[in-house]
C-alpha cells in the first residue's frame, strides 16, 4: 500500500512538472513582433546598424526609427514591390525559413523588408504587398527616403541601381542581424535552401 | 547481502509474473537483471572502443583531417620541402599581394604586381585531401583590388569572386584539395590579361597522398611574357603596354620574372648523378612554351602537371595557364641551358636559364671535342638561276675546256640576270633594234671592240650579219672585269657560237683603263 | 532618381543645348560641349562657388552596363571641386564634428584604418602634409563632410563625365596619349602622396582626377560586378543580381576605366584606404 502510494506520488509529480513545462511554453506572450518601439538604447556596439539615424515608416504609416528593431534578431532584405524577377523569390525563401523555424524560435525573430523604391512603395503600397503575400505580424515592411535607402544599402553591402523605367537592379542579399543590430551572417544569391539560415537563427535565439 | 528491498516495489511492478513473488525470488531476479545490464554496458563500451580505434586508424590511414598548420611558402627557384605527414590536415595559407617596382633586366625596371613580392608568386605545397584556409591579403599601399584563381580549387572562379579584395583588406575562403597535381594560380581581376601580364601568377602543388618519388633537387621555374612600351633592353622604368599585349608581341619572355634570373650567379646547381625535378609553369598571358634543357633528355615528364608519366622526352609543351613536371639525371658536368625552344624568345627576349652540373667527367657518355683537322671538301658551285625554260632557250653546255667551263657557268648566270632583257634568252635580239648574239659576226669579231661595247654601251646604226640595227645599248661598266669576261665567254660559246680562246678579266681591265668614259657611238667598230 | 538635381537657369540652357546636339552626328561630342559651354551665360561661370569649376552638361557612356541599359546617359551640368579635399579641409571638419574624430567614430561608419596616418584625433602629424589629399576616409565620412559644406558627392556618371576630359580636349576617350598617361598612373606604386594641384588642370579646370588618388562617388555601389572578371563578362552570375544579370564592359581595351570600375566594386561603405580620397560636387 505504501509502496503503491509512493509510486503514484512519483508519477503524479512527473506528470505535473511535464504539464507545467508545456504550460510554460504555451504561455509565452505572442508579440505581434516589434510593434512596440523599444526605447532607443544609449549604448550600441560600434558595428550596430542601428546607429544609422534614419527615418522609416512602416506599412501602417507609423514612424519607425531603425533602433526600434533592437532587441530581437532580424532577417533583413531590400526589395521593391514591382520586382518581377528576384524579389518574389527572396520573399518566398524567407517565408520558407520562417516555416522551418521551431515555434519558440520563430516567435523571437522578426522579418524586415526595406524597399528601394521611395517613390512608388508608399506605406499604402506596402500594405497591399503585405496582404498579397500574406505576411504575418512578425513581418515589417519599411519605406524610407532615397538618402536613407542609399545609406542602409551601403551598410548592408547591397548593390543597387535604378534604371530609366523605374525598375531597380540590385544584388540579392538576405542579412541576419543580432539583437544589437550587428550583421552576423549574409546569404547572397537565389539558392532556395533554408538550412543554413534557419540553423543560424536558431543558434542566435537560443543564446 | 545488500538489501534490495527499497527497489523491490518498482521492479516487482516491472517484472510482475503470475504466481507468488517471494522476497528471495524478487531479489534474485533483480541481481540477474543487474548482471544482464552490466553485460550490455560492457559490450557497448567494448564496441565503442573498437569503433574509436577504427576511427583512429582512419585518421592514421589519411582519410580524416588531423591537425592544423601554416603552409610554408617557397620563393622561386626554391620550393618548400616534401610533405612527410601521412594524413590530410588543415593548412592555413597567407598570401600577400604587393605592387612593387624592381628589376626586369639590367638597367630596366618594371612596375610588377606580385603574389608575395616576387614573380612568380610564392610556391604553395600541400597534400591531397588538405583543407586549405586561404587568406588573400592586399597590401594597403597597393592601388588595385586583386583576387586569386587557383586551378587546384573546384568551385566558382577557382576562388576569384570569394577572394576579391580592396587594398588594405584581407579575404578568406576555404577549399579542399581533393585532386593531386601541379596547378597554376593567378589573379583574375579585370582586366585579367593586365594583372597576369604584370606578373600575378604562381604554382600550387597538391602532392598525391603517396608522395612523389624522392629526388636530389627540386626547383621552381615559371615562364611569362612582359609587354613593355620600350624594346627589349631599353633602359629605364618600363610599364605595361596594352596594345602589344593585345597583339601578342612581347618585348620580354623570361623565366622567373626577369632576364638572368637563372643565369650567372643565379644558375641552378647540381652534381653529377643527381636526380633533378623541375616544377614548371607558364603564366603567359599569351604564349605557349616549348621547354627544353639543352644537352639532356627528360627521363620522366608529367605533362600538364597531371598524373600520367611519359618517359624519354626532349621538349615538352607548357601552355599558358598550365604546368608540367620534368625529371632528369645529371650525367655529365657542364652548363646546361634551360630554354623555350622558340629560339628567338630564348636568345633575343630572355627565355634562357642555366643549370650548372659539377663533378667528374664521363667520356663514354660525352667526350667533348676530340680533334680538330683541316678539311676542304669539293668547291661549291652556286647553281645559277635560269629565267625561263622554253625549249628554244634551252642552253646546251658545250664541250669546253675545263678552264672555260667555270667561266661559262658564271657567265650564264650574268647573262640570265642582265643581258637577256634585250638580247633575249634565245640570243636572237629584236629585229631592227637589238642585234642578235647568236652566230653574230660582230660578237665573234674583234674582242677588244666587243669588250669596249659592253663597258661603254653604244648608240647609232650597227650592222650585224648583214642586217641593220638601230638602238641604244647602255653601258655595263658596273659589272666587274671577271663578270664581263665570263658573260662574253658564255655568249661566244652559245647559240651555235664557238670560241675556244680564253677571255680573261685582265683583258677587260686593260680595256677599261684605255676606254674613254663617255658613250662612244660605235665602239664595236 | 535617388537624388534630385535642381535645374537652374544654366541647367536648362544646358539641357536645350544637349538635346539639340542629339541631332548632330555621333562623334561630335567635342563640338557639342564646346557649343554648350560657349552658349552658357557668363554669369553661370562666375557664379561657381569658390574652388569649384562648372562641368557642362554632356553624355556619359557607361563602361559597364547590361543589354537593357542605354549606351549613353545624359549628365546635367554641375559644379565640381577643382581639387580633392585636403587633410587641412578634413581637419576643420573633424574639429567641428567630434563624432568623426578617430577615437570616437563608430565602426559601421569607418573601419579600423580610419585616418590611420594621422598622429591623433586632431593632429594630422608630420608625415601628412595639410595640402595632401585626405585619404583613409570612408564613404560615410566623405558624405558627411560634403553635407557639412553644403555640397554632396558626385555620382559615377558625373565623375566619369568630368574625368573624361584631357587637358586639351573634352573628349579624352578619343585621345590615346591621354589614356596611356592615365594607365601609367594606375600601375605605378606610390606610398607617399604629393600635395594637390601640382599637375595641369583638365579641360574644365579640374585637377588631379587622375594621377593622385582614387575618389569616392555617391553611388559607388551601383555597379553589379562580382570581382571575378570571367564570370562578369560571361554573364554567369545571374543568381546574384536581380535584373538582366551582371553587367559587362563595353570596351575591353579601356583599361583605365576597367580598373576604376573594378576598384569601386571592391569597396564597402566603411572602408578607409590609403589611395582613396574624395572631392565634392554641387548642383547649379
Amino acid at each position: 500500500m505504501r509502496t503503491k502510494l509512493l509510486s503514484l506520488m512519483g508519477l503524479a509529480c512527473l506528470y505535473v512538472s511535464a504539464m507545467a513545462a508545456a504550460d510554460n511554453s504555451t504561455n509565452v506572450p505572442r508579440h505581434s513582433c516589434c510593434v512596440e518601439a523599444a526605447p532607443p538604447s544609449s549604448h550600441l556596439p560600434g558595428k550596430s546598424l542601428y546607429q544609422l539615424d534614419a527615418r522609416w515608416t512602416d506599412d501602417q504609416g507609423k514612424a519607425m526609427p531603425l533602433a526600434s528593431l533592437k532587441g530581437r534578431p532580424q532577417i533583413v532584405t531590400m526589395f521593391f514591390a514591382h520586382c518581377q524577377y528576384a524579389c518574389p523569390l527572396l520573399v518566398y525563401k524567407i517565408k520558407q525559413v520562417e516555416a522551418a523555424l521551431p515555434e519558440e524560435v520563430r516567435s523571437n525573430v522578426c522579418f524586415t523588408l526595406v524597399s528601394f523604391d521611395s517613390e512608388r512603395d508608399t506605406p499604402a503600397a506596402l500594405r497591399t504587398y503585405r496582404m498579397q503575400h500574406e505576411l504575418q505580424g512578425n513581418w515589417r515592411l519599411l519605406h524610407g527616403g532615397p538618402d536613407d535607402v542609399l545609406n542602409l544599402a551601403a551598410l548592408l553591402g547591397v548593390k543597387f541601381k535604378q534604371d530609366a523605367e523605374g525598375q531597380f537592379k540590385h544584388s540579392n542579399v538576405i542579412t541576419l542581424l543580432n539583437a544589437e543590430g550587428e550583421i552576423v551572417y549574409q546569404e547572397a544569391g537565389l539558392n532556395l535552401a533554408t538550412d543554413e539560415l534557419a540553423h543560424r537563427i536558431g543558434q542566435m535565439v537560443r543564446h | 547481502m545488500i538489501s534490495l528491498t527499497w527497489i523491490k516495489a518498482p521492479w516487482a511492478v516491472m517484472f510482475k509474473r503470475r504466481g507468488v513473488i517471494t522476497k528471495e525470488s524478487a531479489a534474485k531476479k533483480v541481481k540477474t537483471n543487474i548482471v544482464k545490464i552490466f553485460g550490455v554496458v560492457a559490450l557497448t563500451a567494448g564496441a565503442h572502443t573498437l569503433w574509436g580505434a577504427q576511427v583512429a586508424s582512419n585518421f592514421m590511414d589519411g582519410t580524416e583531417i588531423g591537425g592544423e598548420e601554416n603552409a610554408l611558402l617557397g620563393k622561386a627557384p626554391n620550393v618548400p620541402p616534401p610533405i612527410t605527414r601521412k594524413h590530410p590536415a588543415k593548412v592555413i595559407v597567407n598570401l600577400e599581394v604587393k605592387e612593387i617596382t624592381k628589376r626586369l633586366a639590367d638597367g630596366v625596371e618594371y612596375n610588377f604586381w606580385t603574389f608575395g613580392g616576387d614573380v612568380p608568386g610564392s610556391f604553395i605545397r600541400i597534400r591531397e585531401g588538405d583543407l586549405v584556409e586561404f587568406h588573400l591579403n592586399n597590401n594597403q599601399n597597393n592601388k588595385m583590388p586583386h583576387n586569386i584563381d587557383l586551378h587546384a580549387v573546384t568551385g566558382p572562379g577557382g576562388g576569384a569572386a570569394a577572394s576579391f579584395t580592396a587594398p588594405g583588406h584581407s579575404s578568406q575562403f576555404s577549399f579542399t584539395a581533393s585532386t593531386p597535381g601541379l596547378y597554376v594560380y593567378h589573379c583574375a581581376t579585370a582586366p585579367v590579361g593586365m594583372h597576369v601580364g604584370n606578373g600575378m601568377y604562381g604554382l600550387i602543388l597538391v602532392e598525391p597522398k603517396e608522395g612523389l618519388p624522392p629526388v636530389d633537387h627540386e626547383y621552381y621555374v615559371m615562364q611569362g611574357e612582359f609587354y613593355t612600351g620600350g624594346k627589349f633592353g631599353e633602359p629605364g622604368l618600363q610599364s605595361f603596354d596594352e596594345d602589344k599585349a593585345i597583339d601578342e608581341r612581347p618585348s620580354y619572355v623570361v623565366f622567373n620574372g626577369a632576364v638572368g634570373s637563372l643565369t650567372g650567379n643565379n644558375a641552378l646547381t647540381a652534381r653529377v648523378g643527381d636526380r633533378i625535378r623541375l616544377f614548371l609553369g607558364n603564366g603567359g598571358p599569351n604564349l605557349s612554351s616549348s621547354f627544353h634543357v639543352i644537352g639532356t633528355i627528360f627521363d620522366t615528364v608529367y605533362p600538364e602537371g597531371g598524373s600520367a608519366a611519359t618517359r624519354h622526352v626532349q621538349t615538352t609543351a607548357v601552355p599558358p595557364g598550365g604546368a608540367a613536371i620534368v625529371e632528369f639525371t645529371a650525367t655529365v658536368p657542364g652548363d646546361y641551358a634551360l630554354v623555350d625552344h622558340s629560339l628567338f624568345r630564348a636568345f633575343n627576349k630572355g627565355a634562357v636559364g642555366t643549370i650548372t652540373v659539377s663533378g667528374p667527367e664521363n667520356k663514354a657518355v660525352y667526350s667533348g671535342k676530340q680533334s680538330d683537322n683541316v678539311y676542304t671538301g669539293e668547291p661549291i658551285t652556286n647553281v645559277p638561276v635560269v629565267v625561263s625554260a622554253t625549249p628554244q632557250n634551252q642552253v646546251e653546255v658545250p664541250n669546253l675546256a675545263l678552264n672555260l667551263r667555270e667561266q661559262y657557268a658564271r657567265g650564264r648566270a650574268v647573262y640570265s640576270q642582265t643581258c637577256f632583257v634585250c638580247h633575249q634568252p634565245s640570243g636572237l635580239g629584236v629585229p631592227g633594234q637589238i642585234p642578235p648574239l647568236a652566230k653574230s659576226d660582230v660578237l665573234m669579231g674583234d674582242t677588244a671592240g666587243v669588250i669596249r661595247g659592253v663597258l661603254q654601251g653604244r648608240s647609232g646604226e650597227l650592222t650585224v650579219n648583214g642586217k641593220k640595227y638601230n638602238g641604244i645599248m647602255i653601258p655595263f661598266g658596273n659589272l666587274s672585269d671577271q663578270q664581263i669576261a665570263d658573260v662574253l665567254t658564255f655568249a661566244r660559246n652559245t647559240w651555235g657560237n664557238s670560241d675556244t680562246n680564253a677571255l680573261t678579266s685582265a683583258e677587260v681591265q686593260a680595256a677599261r683603263k684605255g676606254a674613254p668614259a663617255t658613250l662612244a657611238t660605235n665602239p664595236f667598230e | 532618381m535617388i537624388w534630385n538635381v535642381r535645374k537652374g537657369r544654366a541647367g536648362r540652357t544646358k539641357e536645350v543645348a544637349w538635346r539639340a546636339s542629339a541631332l548632330l552626328r555621333p562623334g561630335s561630342k567635342a563640338l557639342v560641349l564646346l557649343i554648350a559651354s560657349a552658349a552658357m551665360p557668363a554669369w553661370a561661370q562666375n557664379q561657381a562657388p569658390a574652388g569649384m569649376a562648372l562641368i557642362p552638361a554632356g553624355v556619359y557612356r557607361p563602361l559597364v552596363r547590361d543589354a537593357t541599359e542605354p549606351k549613353e546617359v545624359p549628365v546635367k551640368a554641375f559644379y565640381l571641386d577643382r581639387l580633392p579635399v585636403t587633410v587641412g579641409d578634413y581637419l576643420q571638419f573633424v574639429r567641428a564634428n567630434p563624432r568623426w574624430q578617430r577615437s570616437q567614430v563608430q565602426r559601421i561608419f569607418a573601419d579600423e584604418s580610419y585616418l590611420k596616418d594621422w598622429s591623433g584625433d586632431l593632429e594630422p602629424g608630420t608625415n601628412t602634409a595639410t595640402d595632401a589629399p585626405v585619404t583613409y576616409v570612408s564613404w560615410f565620412g566623405a558624405k558627411d563632410f560634403a553635407r557639412w559644406k553644403g555640397k554632396r558627392l558626385p555620382s559615377v556618371a558625373e565623375w566619369e563625365h568630368a574625368a573624361s576630359a584631357s587637358s586639351t580636349r573634352p573628349d579624352g576617350e578619343n585621345d590615346p596619349a591621354f589614356k596611356h598617361q592615365v594607365l601609367q598612373w594606375y600601375i605605378t606604386p606610390n606610398s607617399s602622396l604629393p600635395g594637390v594641384g601640382t599637375r595641369p588642370a583638365n579641360f574644365w579646370g579640374v585637377r588631379d582626377l587622375h594621377g593622385l588618388v582614387w575618389e569616392w562617388v555617391l553611388d559607388f555601389n551601383s555597379v553589379m560586378l562580382t570581382g571575378d572578371s570571367r564570370a562578369d563578362s560571361g554573364g554567369l552570375e545571374r543568381g546574384l543580381f536581380c535584373g538582366a544579370g551582371s553587367q559587362s564592359a563595353k570596351d575591353a581595351a579601356d583599361y583605365p576605366a576597367f580598373m576604376r570600375f573594378g576598384f569601386r566594386t571592391s569597396l564597402e561603405a566603411n572602408y578607409c584606404i590609403h589611395n582613396l580620397g574624395f572631392r565634392c560636387a554641387k548642383d547649379l
